[in-house]
């Protein structure tokens, strides 16, 4: 700081790897953080759906450690920040028609928006996160399901209630294929 | 980790805005109104919130079983609001018009009763977030016998009489047999709280299918397993009795009728809006879209959001409403302020930004 010329100093402190975790177990599918998510932002980057047994729940994007979104994308409009979120660079985005992004995320969390730019998605409030502020999904919840929290504490959140309702939730996303 | 303790209606910014000098009233202090109050108050607004119950969270603290969403989660964001966003809440007072009071669920806890000329000459701008509170019927024979609730009716007393209120009663269930009418959310709360307050039994009576049930098939085989009996496909045509319920009366589809036994019923088939003065605000043509201003009613300064313009919803809903409100809200008091009404492109805005 006192050189006023170093502007690659190390991060203070440890990396921070926050994402969002939702306990599906404890939505009511309230539609509150596709809402918020929708004012701020327009297209919403977190988006309900109604399961085939009728529940309605949020799809969203994980940050995963790997993307596949990004591995697929081949004009390199997704990117990694320094918390590991997957940003999408929209002047990068082409639309490309074979929807690659959408189709290779595991959690249907890249969202096609039929208008401007062709793909939605989180990037965990960027610009909030700049001021210290968290995701408004995060924020607003009524419920306290979704949460903003280090990569490594997720598997100590997850419950028995919680794995069936995400389960039921691939289930809609990644269909079994039926056995003949 | 854990969740985040509150909701924070003022998520926009950590801290108010420096304040503008303005002064706005909402009036109801549901997910509407307190989205609104939020977006408002971070902007640096001096926002009033008005509520006829003891307590600001409308249906989020007064409807909707704590099980699902935790009363202190609400109150938090409360106390957040008056507390580093300076919103004033008066709670129990009712904003009215010539209808009487006591006439929809939660008007008993009211203490103080203002007028909307009054509201408008004490605010630069006011927003009605009232809601639906009022039950739809069904439109049968009996459906006034004693024992038979609306949703409403049925679930606003068990969480309202923590409040102590000599005019609230938790439906006496214990050891009755329940009938729910409707398969929609309220009437899936309707049938865990009728077995939590220990009923005999309880039955749920749908016309349609489990899967054409709103409120999905995953809840209707939860409300099995803790032990309530699903039946589908029956239609209530009149519910028996002299003064008390005895029995409901249903159509099945092959024409045949059949008699459910039942000593309380609940209809829980939706709320209609209950908006005051309807007819002066124009609300009729507010929800066809035909505005001057997003949001705004026939009525300079009065505007409107969530349910009561749209009918019942959903939180998420009813909080998009209230803050696209409070937008337009700001744009007009902007616009206003320099005498550029004309200005404002109605068209532009009613587009989904």
């Amino acid at each position: 700081m006192t050189s006023g010329i170093n502007e690659t100093a190390p991060a203070q402190g440890p990396k921070d790897t926050r994402t969002l975790y939702i306990d599906y177990s404890k939505c009511i599918g309230c539609e509150t953080c596709e809402a918020v998510c929708k004012f701020l932002y327009a297209q919403p980057r977190i988006v309900m759906v109604r399961t085939v047994d009728g529940q309605m729940l949020p799809l969203y994007c994980r940050h995963c450690d790997h993307p596949h979104c990004m591995k697929t994308c081949r004009t390199g409009s997704l990117t990694v920040d320094e918390q590991h979120a997957v940003l999408l660079n929209p002047m990068f985005c082409r639309g490309c028609q074979t929807k690659s992004c959408i189709l290779g995320c595991p959690y249907g969390g890249v969202f096609a928006t039929g208008e401007g730019v062709a793909v939605s998605k989180c990037d965990l409030c960027a610009s909030r996160r700049k001021k210290g502020d968290l995701p408004a999904c995060v924020e607003m919840c009524p419920t306290g399901a979704i949460l903003y929290v280090e990569r490594e504490a997720i598997p100590g959140l997850e419950t028995d209630e919680s794995r069936a309702a995400e389960a039921r939730v691939t289930d809609f996303v990644r269909p079994r294929k039926e056995k003949s | 980790m854990s969740a985040e303790p509150r909701m924070n209606f003022a998520f926009l910014r950590s801290t108010p805005a420096a304040a503008v000098g303005r002064n706005v009233g909402i009036i109801g202090a549901g997910p509407s109104g307190l989205a609104a109050t939020g977006y408002l108050a971070a902007n640096g607004y001096q926002v009033e919130a008005y509520d006829k119950l003891p307590r600001p969270g409308g249906l989020m603290v007064f409807g909707i079983p704590s099980s699902r969403i935790a009363p202190d989660r609400i109150q938090r964001g409360v106390t957040m609001l008056e507390r580093q966003y300076g919103v004033l809440f008066h709670t129990r007072t009712k904003i009215c018009c010539s209808a009487p009071l006591h006439e929809e669920e939660g008007d008993h806890f009211s203490y103080d009763m203002v007028g909307l000329a009054d509201l408008l000459e004490r605010h630069d701008a006011i927003m009605i977030c009232t809601g639906s509170w009022k039950s739809r019927k069904l439109g049968v024979e009996g459906e006034s016998l004693r024992g038979v609730y609306s949703s409403l009716e049925f679930l606003f007393p068990i969480r309202a009489v923590r409040y102590a209120s000599p005019n609230v009663t938790v439906p006496p269930v214990e050891g009755k047999r329940v009938v729910v009418v409707g398969a929609g959310h309220s009437a899936v709360d309707v049938a865990h709280s009728a077995k939590q307050l220990g009923a005999q039994s309880v039955s749920i009576v749908y016309r349609r299918t489990a899967t054409e049930a709103p409120c999905g098939r995953y809840e209707v085989e939860r409300m099995v397993e803790c032990g309530c009996t699903w039946l589908e496909q029956r239609n209530p045509l009149r519910f028996l009795g002299e003064v008390d319920v005895q029995g409901v009366e249903v159509a099945l589809p092959d024409g045949t009728h059949e008699v459910l036994p039942a000593d309380v019923v609940v209809t829980a088939i939706g709320e209609v809006p209950t908006p005051p003065f309807a007819k002066e605000l124009g609300l009729e043509n507010v929800r066809k879209g035909d505005v001057r201003w997003l949001n705004m009613t026939a009525l300079d300064n009065v505007f409107v959001a969530g349910d009561v313009l749209t009918g019942p919803s959903k939180i998420g809903q009813a909080v998009y409403s209230g803050l696209r409100a409070a937008r337009s809200l700001a744009n007009w008091l902007d616009l206003r302020a320099q005498n550029r009404q004309h200005e404002y492109d109605a068209a532009a805005d009613l587009v989904k930004r």
